[in-house]
């Protein structure tokens, strides 16, 4: 995940850097706001009744196969995304 | 996530807007669980108290969330883990 924002340079010195602080809580809001949708996404997409308060065998099974779907369109878009980045520069 | 390329100072600084985001995304979160369950379970509005059923429906959604979530955050941990190592594996 942290190949989408470059390397921020040496670290040991003891000085803050507000573009690495920025750079890294980019990071960290993206990946957040990946999970709340992926969360938000399987819900709809697998559970469908609240009849009860476990999850059944298929929702649990269901909500493996959506995360393991969402990972790979979450790559799959972000390679088109790069792909197009590079023909207009 | 990696923040190990950051100095102690950044580190400290980032830990605590960390912190706060969290809370505002579980703040978030609660309003947006609220909102789910209550338009899931909620749909008889001859009276104004949660009917038991209703109630029982309530409590299903919210406890169902929150395995849910569980049980996407340990996916998604788990394939982060690959990635992560994927890419060391690659730039080392």
């Amino acid at each position: 995940m942290s190949s989408l924002f470059g390397g921020g340079g040496s670290s040991s010195s003891g000085g803050l850097n507000p573009e690495r602080v920025e750079m890294a809580l980019t990071e960290m809001d993206t990946v957040t706001d990946l999970f709340n949708r992926m969360v938000s996404s399987c819900q709809n997409k697998c559970i469908a009744r609240y009849a009860e308060a476990d999850l059944s065998k298929g929702e649990a099974v269901c909500i493996d196969r959506c995360v393991s779907k969402y990972h790979e369109v979450y790559g799959k878009v972000g390679d088109k995304l790069k792909v197009r980045g590079e023909q207009k520069s | 996530m990696d923040f190990t390329g950051l100095s102690n100072a950044e580190q400290a600084h980032i830990n605590k807007l960390v912190e706060k985001r969290q809370f505002q995304g579980f703040l978030t979160m609660y309003g947006k669980l609220v909102e789910k369950c209550f338009n899931t379970c909620c749909n008889d509005f001859t009276s104004k108290s949660l009917s038991s059923k209703e109630e029982q429906c309530v409590n299903n959604c919210a406890e169902k969330f929150m395995k849910h979530s569980e049980r996407v955050s340990a996916r998604f941990a788990e394939m982060n883990a690959e990635i992560m190592s994927g890419q060391k594996n690659m730039s080392g």
